[in-house]
Order: C-alpha cells, then sequence, then structure tokens
C-alpha cells in the first residue's frame, strides 16, 4: 500500500480553523444585525444608561479638582483637559524654581562680596610700606622662615 | 480617558455580539439583555478614565464576570459546570478533516450547496443553534477570539485561562461546528 498523504506545513490547520471561524462570524454577524426591535430598543436603552453614567462619574470626579477658591478669589486648578494639564504643572512648578534660583543667585552674590572685600584688604596689607616693627615680630619672623612649595 | 462619543460608539459597535454571546450562555433574552446592560453601566462608571482602545477587553471581562454572577445568583452553577466538563471530554474528531469540508464549502457549486433546499434565513437560524450547542468555554474562546477579533493572549486574559488553553478550546470548537454543520449538508 503507497498512499501518498499530502504535505501539510505546520501553520496551515491554523489557517484552515480561522477562514473557517471567519466564515461562521459572518453568518453570526448576519444573525445578529437581525435582531427584533424590542432587543434593539432595549439595546439602546442600555447603553444610553451607561454613558449617563460615565457622565455621572465625571462629574463627581472634576468638581474636586476643579475651582479652588483662596480669600475670594478663584484660582483654577484643573478641568481644563488633557492639553491645559501640562500648562497647570508648569505653573505650579514654576514659582518653586524661581525660588531655587534666587536663592542660589544671592547665595554666589554673598561669596562674591565676601572674595572682593578679603582681595581689598589683601591688596591694601600688600601696596602699603611694612612697618619696621613688624621685622620684629616673632610670627612674622616665624612667616617668613616657613618653606615655600 | 475615552470620550462620551468614543464610549457610545465602542457600546454601539459591541452591544450586538454581547448580546447574543450572552444569550448563548444564559439561554434567556431577558436575562441576557439586563447582564449586557449590567456590564455596560459597570464599564461606564469605573472606566470611564481608560483610553477607548482598552475598552475592548475591559468589557469582554466585565461582561464574562456578569454573566458568571447571574448564574451564581440563579444557584444553576451546577449546570455550568455540568457544561464545561464537555470540554474535558475526549475529543472523538480525530478522524475528522476539517480542510475537506472547508474545501467542500469554498468549491461548492449551487447545486451542491444545502442553500438550494434551506433558505439562507434557516441556514442563519442552523449555524446560530450550533454555536449555542457548543460547551461554555470552547463558545466563549471561540467568539471571543474569533467574532470579538481579539488575539490568543488577550482571549486567555478574558477568560482567565493559559493561552494553549485558548487555543485547544477554539480548535475543538472549530471542529465540532464544522463536523455539525457538514452532518447538516450546511455550508458556512
Amino acid at each position: 500500500m503507497n498512499h501518498s498523504i499530502p504535505y501539510r506545513r505546520p501553520a496551515e490547520p491554523e489557517a484552515l480553523q480561522a477562514r473557517f471561524a471567519l466564515r461562521v462570524v459572518a453568518r453570526l454577524d448576519e444573525r445578529a444585525a437581525q435582531l427584533g426591535p424590542d432587543v434593539a430598543e432595549r439595546l439602546r436603552f442600555a447603553r444610553e444608561r451607561a454613558l449617563e453614567k460615565a457622565r455621572e462619574a465625571r462629574s463627581l470626579v472634576r468638581p474636586a479638582i476643579e475651582p479652588l477658591a483662596v480669600g475670594g478669589s478663584t484660582l483654577a486648578w484643573g478641568g481644563l483637559g488633557d492639553s491645559s494639564s501640562l500648562w497647570v504643572k508648569i505653573g505650579s512648578v514654576l514659582p518653586l524654581v524661581a525660588l531655587v534660583g534666587g536663592l542660589m543667585l544671592i547665595q554666589h552674590w554673598h561669596t562674591r562680596a565676601q572674595i572682593d572685600a578679603a582681595a581689598e584688604i589683601d591688596a591694601a596689607l600688600l601696596s602699603d610700606n611694612l612697618p619696621p616693627s613688624a621685622y620684629g615680630d616673632p610670627g612674622f619672623a616665624e612667616f617668613l622662615n616657613t618653606p615655600r612649595d | 480617558m475615552a470620550s462620551d462619543k468614543e464610549l457610545s460608539d465602542f457600546l454601539k459597535s459591541v452591544e450586538k455580539r454581547a448580546f447574543k454571546r450572552t444569550a448563548y450562555a444564559v439561554r434567556d433574552d431577558d436575562a441576557a439583555l439586563d447582564i449586557v446592560q449590567d456590564a455596560m453601566i459597570r464599564l461606564a462608571e469605573k472606566y470611564f478614565e481608560r483610553p477607548a482602545a482598552e475598552l475592548p477587553l475591559i468589557f469582554q471581562r466585565i461582561l464574562s464576570n456578569a454573566t458568571m454572577d447571574w448564574f451564581r445568583r440563579q444557584k444553576v452553577r451546577n449546570a455550568v459546570v455540568r457544561n464545561f466538563s464537555y470540554f474535558e471530554s475526549v475529543d472523538t474528531d480525530g478522524d475528522f478533516d476539517l480542510l475537506e469540508t472547508l474545501e467542500a464549502v469554498e468549491g461548492s457549486t449551487a447545486s451542491e450547496s444545502a442553500s438550494d433546499t434551506v433558505s439562507r434565513a434557516q441556514i442563519l437560524v442552523m449555524i446560530d443553534a450550533q454555536v449555542a450547542e457548543l460547551p461554555a468555554r470552547q463558545r466563549e474562546a471561540f467568539l471571543l477570539r474569533y467574532w470579538e477579533e481579539l488575539d490568543v493572549a488577550e482571549t486567555a486574559a478574558a477568560m482567565g485561562c493559559s493561552e494553549g488553553s485558548v487555543k485547544t478550546h477554539c480548535s475543538r470548537a472549530v471542529h465540532a461546528l464544522a463536523k455539525a454543520l457538514k452532518a447538516k449538508g450546511i455550508a458556512p
């Protein structure tokens, strides 16, 4: 007996299965399209109730973040939609950035003033004549004897 | 976040299939409509902030859970378990050739087609009935995978089983349908 067995690629059964299944579901689609008006009406009602619930849920979430009243004036924090939420975040971070930047500038200015004052004193000392009594000062003698690098 | 229109369009696109899928499971149109409504409301209330692309999978999971809740409430869980046990049964379709059926379907002429003797509407009813006759898990996998067009991983997530199980369910469902429809002389 020499039966010739047709060769099938491994993926073939799945493809056949999918083709058959898609034919069946196409018929199911046709059948679903024939649903009675009473069913269609109840589905429409269900959909509208669901949308109503979604709107209610959204309205419950929004007021919590929307207007924040401070001392009679109103600050808008939210409820502005996705596109403006980035600007709200930037707006809330900006004062903090300005504060940190200001503190760093003050620190820099203060350090600079100290350096300038020290440089001024050094320059005045170095440019002035050395008093003769300085040569008798043990500290100055020690300074002169200290080896330089 | 899905807008009102996106949510509405999604629900409109899925509602009939959701109803049919549920009706297959509970075999009661009124109960199926209640379950679908319940699932739609749960989706709208709890997941309205999710992007529209995530809605199909979430909705299928909610619908499956709502259906199971209904069975629990009806205290017919034993019947469900009995249906589910069909899945465990030994496959006796070893000699059945799907390719043969498909070739017969695709190559059939008008003279060979069952549509000569049975009207198209009747064929649709019979196909519908055959799908309804499938064991619950096989039918669920088949409908989620091919009707709802979820991929294998999504179907597995919606059904709470492994991807391998989904493939097995789908394969058995297709073979059972092909065999049953062939026996009735129906070409889908």
